[in-house]
């Protein structure tokens, strides 16, 4: 019956942390910071774009993140974290050469493959550019492989918008046709005013060969898909990445679970397809 | 099939522990009936049918420490002690910062792998059908099922743990495990099953560790007329459960019923203390965290109650099942519904626990009545969703 021992059961324990060490550390806004880690065993992370990881602060917890940064970067990770909690406050008193444990990359990612040599509509809301950084940066170090690509990013106000240097980059490039908003203007900002649906005015979209990939709030869902199918899109075309409170990131504990579905094994991207057959998964 | 005389019982007990941890039902001071480690001359009590809580934290630990992490600094201990993996911190190159003071860098986490010890070999000796079918069914949770990890915590202990489970002669009123698919004398997840008659048990082997059982001395033969005995306890026990709901058709029912307001009222009494979800031999759902003294800590999971309101809170602020009715819905539908079509199996075993123990009198079986049927088909919905509206009301059974 015992195929393995306990004890080999316990060292391959999807539980146990791989160690990573902090390498660098950039304060993006008040509360954002991007941290820039190195697995110690020397490893590459091996994620997709859309997949999270655990992180430990050992003696405070652990807690889901979403990788912000490319697999096209090399060996290291970034995962730009907002000062809230414990964990987050227990990572922010840790310095460069600090331990923290990882496991992941968890979850499903973002269809890359499956995008190649279509277009791509980008939409991001507020801290949903966290994620979808990941998905931006691959496309763009391999541009050649898409189509247009169109990047949609709305925040509260010009305060909040997340990786300025970069935004400047992607706003000069001319193979992206990338837009800003912003739901309050503060007295610099000359850009555009309102939600990000807003946006949809100024940008034309191919129903038959774009795939819209969509990261926000739930507010921002309802009303984004509202405007894409209504460009005829079909259902099983948009992309979503869905927020969940995952705790073992395994499919067991039970934190994450909308209806049959564990976010953190079967998402956290999903088709929208999908979503609308699950009760809650849009609250 | 053996017979095990009452005389035998206490000698088998001690051939049990002889190699294992035998855990039964015994009265604790206050006189309330749990599981404990059994030792000999202990009193074992097979009168009471149920314990309050089932045997889950055998297996499932209410809290369970899997990792063991202290902080030391770097360098000062390293001369004087072998530090455990500390091996790492040294081929690393320093970052590109200033260097630190000398022999003053900074602190980092030694990781340490909890033993394995508290996986024993152990009997769970005279649990209920219902409460071997409760790991029998939070099995494929942990056990890999269906592609998802296989959870190593929970299978280390679940391979080393033999169940001999006790048919129920006289089940409670809130017993309903015929219901759900069981029995009385339900063998899911059985290695040995006794049943009581007159002088003894008779004593079936479900399983190769079940058969191992059999091997002790004091086991005899049937005899004539014990066999059928036993079948006779059986028989009526089973006739004793009056089913209280339909089960065909249920995950249909909670699915067409997902949006009826009868939620609302039968959740109103509903105080969020989680009883429910700790006395149910399937509940599975859990928590982790680090506790910590000074520099040194420990990595536990602990068992979680889904009616929490921070159960699913976000960092954000966002909480997609922030009101409670929702949460109530949840945990029936996950019983009944989500995790039927994720597993292939219920999670409830009919024990009537939660109905018993619930602080404000919640019944399962009211909720499944009035929220589990499904909209038939051709018939007018509206028909429907009026019973659902009058059952919420009176609380009478369909």
């Amino acid at each position: 019956m015992n195929v393995q021992t306990a004890a080999e059961f316990i060292l391959d324990s999807p539980f146990l942390p791989r160690s990573a060490e902090i390498i660098r550390k950039d304060r993006l806004n008040d509360t954002e910071t991007l941290y820039q880690l190195r697995l110690m065993d020397g490893s590459e992370l091996g994620h997709l774009p859309g997949q999270f990881v655990e992180l430990s602060v050992y003696g405070v917890g652990e807690a889901p993140f979403s990788i912000s940064s490319s697999p096209t970067r090399g060996r290291t990770f970034e995962l730009c974290i907002r000062r809230v909690g414990d964990v987050t406050g227990g990572l922010e008193r840790l310095g460069l050469g600090d331990q923290v444990g990882i496991r992941g990359p968890l979850g499903r990612g973002f269809p890359v493959e499956t995008m190649r040599g279509k277009k791509a509509l980008l939409i991001a809301g507020g801290l949903g550019i966290v994620p979808l950084r990941s998905l931006i940066v691959n496309i763009l170090d391999e541009r050649e492989d898409f189509g247009d690509v169109t990047i949609l990013y709305g925040s509260k106000s010009p305060d909040d918008l997340l990786f300025r240097d970069e935004l400047t980059q992607w706003e000069a490039r001319e193979d992206v046709d990338f837009r800003m908003t912003t739901d309050i203007a503060g007295p610099k900002w000359k850009g555009n005013v309102g939600p990000v649906t807003t946006l949809f005015r100024r940008i034309e979209v191919d129903s038959r060969n774009t795939v819209p990939v969509m990261v926000g709030p739930p507010v921002m869902f309802r009303h984004v898909v509202k405007q894409v199918l209504a460009c005829g899109i079909p259902e099983d075309r948009i992309i979503m990445s869905l927020e969940r409170r995952m705790k073992c990131g395994i499919g067991e504990c039970g934190h994450c679970q909308i209806n049959g579905v564990y976010v953190c094994q079967e998402g956290p991207v999903f088709t929208y397809a999908e979503l609308k057959r699950m009760e809650e998964a849009m609250l | 099939m053996k017979f095990l005389p009452q005389d035998q019982l206490e000698a088998f007990l001690a051939h049990l522990a002889e190699s294992a941890i035998v855990v039964a039902p015994q009265r604790d001071q206050d006189g309330v009936l749990f599981f404990q480690p059994w030792e000999a001359g202990a009193e074992v009590e097979f009168e009471q049918l149920l314990t309050r809580q089932s045997p889950k934290d055998y297996v499932f630990r209410q809290t369970e420490t899997y990792l063991k992490f202290g902080y030391q600094m770097k360098g000062k201990a390293a001369a004087e002690e072998e530090e455990v993996g500390g091996k790492k911190s040294k081929d690393e190159p320093a970052a590109e910062e200033a260097p630190p003071a000398e022999g003053e860098e900074p602190a980092h986490e030694v990781l340490q792998v909890e033993t394995v010890e508290d996986a024993p070999e152990q009997v769970i000796f005279g649990l209920r059908p219902c409460d071997a079918r409760g790991y029998y069914q939070m099995d494929q949770v942990f056990g890999g099922y269906g592609g998802f990890y296989y959870d190593p915590y929970y299978m280390a202990k679940r391979e080393a743990t033999t169940l001999v489970a006790l048919t129920c002669a006289q089940p409670w009123s809130t017993c309903f495990c015929t219901a759900v698919y069981g029995s009385p004398s339900g063998t899911d997840g059985v290695d040995l099953l006794l049943t009581g008659i007159e002088g003894g048990f008779t004593a079936e082997a479900l399983t190769e560790r079940g058969e191992n059982l059999l091997g002790f001395g004091g086991f005899a033969d049937v005899g004539t007329g014990q066999a059928d005995a036993a079948q006779t306890v059986k028989d009526e026990a089973f006739a004793a459960i009056d089913p209280p709901f339909e089960i065909e058709g249920v995950p249909q029912g909670l699915r067409d019923n997902f949006e009826d307001p009868a939620w609302h009222d039968l959740q109103m009494r509903c105080i969020s203390c989680g009883t429910c979800t700790y006395v149910c031999p399937n509940c599975y759902c859990f928590n982790i965290t680090d506790e910590m003294v000074e520099k040194s800590g420990e990595r536990v999971r602990t068992w979680d109650n889904c009616f929490n309101p921070g159960y699913t809170l976000e960092t954000s602020g966002h909480n997609p099942r922030e009101q409670k009715f929702a949460r109530f819905r949840n945990r029936f539908s996950h019983k009944f519904w989500y995790y039927p079509e994720k597993y292939d199996s219920l999670l409830c075993s009919g024990c009537g626990r939660c109905i018993r123990y619930c602080p404000t009198k919640i019944d399962l079986r009211e909720v499944i009545r009035t929220l589990g049927r499904p909209h038939a088909a051709e018939a007018a919905p509206a028909e429907d969703s009026e019973a659902a509206g009058v059952h919420a009301q009176t609380g009478e059974d369909l």
